[in-house]
């Protein structure tokens, strides 16, 4: 096999890493931004339900 | 010693020996001298992924097994998130094994020990997920995922050993015990990558768990809520 055909393949290998490695780092980046606003959001309603029962 | 073992600590050294093994592999390793050629450099991610993924069904069946003797939530995260890694990673072998084989050997796929034992490992490790689909009650899922992680793994050392013990099939046999097997040069562009892929395992592990621990959270919270 000549060197530019073994390079299509060895391209091809590495890109499906990269791809893969990235979307799935990008992924995790989101979920965890949007967990750790859900959970301020939820810290935030405790405290505020905690205090209203704590008035009554 | 703390921020050096945090998650963007892991991330940027494993991208920085992933970069360097990347470009020792094709700037100062030979290009092999047998008829795989060029295709072989593909050899340089593939095989540390493939040994990593192993690692981290190694890290889940561990974790599973302190699981079943302390039954601390943070074990079951962390055999989890090593599943979930591992499958991850399983399928960046196989796919790339299947662009190295069609390649080397002109095939796609070929049933021989090492493909078929690393396919049976990621069936096996598809089906953990299933099981912790169907299983809703906390302590009882988090059971049976650990005894699943634990039987499963059976599969990992037949996986690993499988060229060795069943030398007919495809796949060579590399590196053996007191031998890499590969000139100087490759085999430290192989080593970097290793502690790349090995250090990117390690950073993924870190920062899934962290998200794992944060989806609790928001269960105890939502809990204490009421909704």
């Amino acid at each position: 096999m000549s060197i530019e055909e073994g390079a299509k393949f060895v391209a091809a290998a590495y890109a499906v890493i990269l791809a893969v490695v990235i979307a799935y780092y990008a992924l995790s980046a989101r979920r965890v931004s949007a967990l750790q606003r859900d959970v301020e959001l939820l810290k935030a309603e405790v405290e505020k339900r905690e205090a209203a029962g704590s008035g009554d | 010693m703390k921020k050096l073992t945090s998650a963007p600590a892991l991330f940027a050294a494993a991208g920085a020996f992933l970069v360097t093994g990347l470009l020792l592999a094709f700037l100062y390793a030979p290009v092999d001298a047998s008829s795989m050629g060029f295709s072989q450099k593909i050899f340089y991610y593939h095989a540390p992924i493939a040994e990593t993924a192993l690692v981290a069904f190694g890290i889940a069946f561990v974790a599973a097994i302190l699981y079943l003797r302390d039954p601390d939530p943070k074990w079951d995260r962390l055999s989890y998130v090593s599943v979930r890694l591992g499958l991850l990673f399983s399928v960046m072998v196989m796919i790339t094994g299947m662009i190295w084989g069609k390649a080397a050997w002109d095939a796609w796929w070929a049933w021989e020990p090492r493909l078929t034992t690393f396919l049976i490992v990621c069936f096996l490790y598809t089906a953990y997920f299933v099981l912790r689909q169907v299983v809703e009650e906390e302590s009882r899922r988090a059971t049976y995922a650990a005894v699943f992680a634990i039987v499963a793994f059976i599969d990992v050392p037949i996986t690993f050993f499988a060229t060795r013990y069943m030398p007919e099939g495809l796949h060579p046999v590399v590196i053996r015990a007191g031998d890499s097997g590969m000139e100087g040069s490759m085999f430290l562009s192989f080593m970097i990558s290793m502690a790349g892929m090995t250090l990117l395992l390690a950073a993924l592990v870190r920062a899934d768990v962290a998200a794992a621990r944060l989806k609790d959270e928001i269960d105890d919270l939502k809990t204490r809520i009421g909704g």
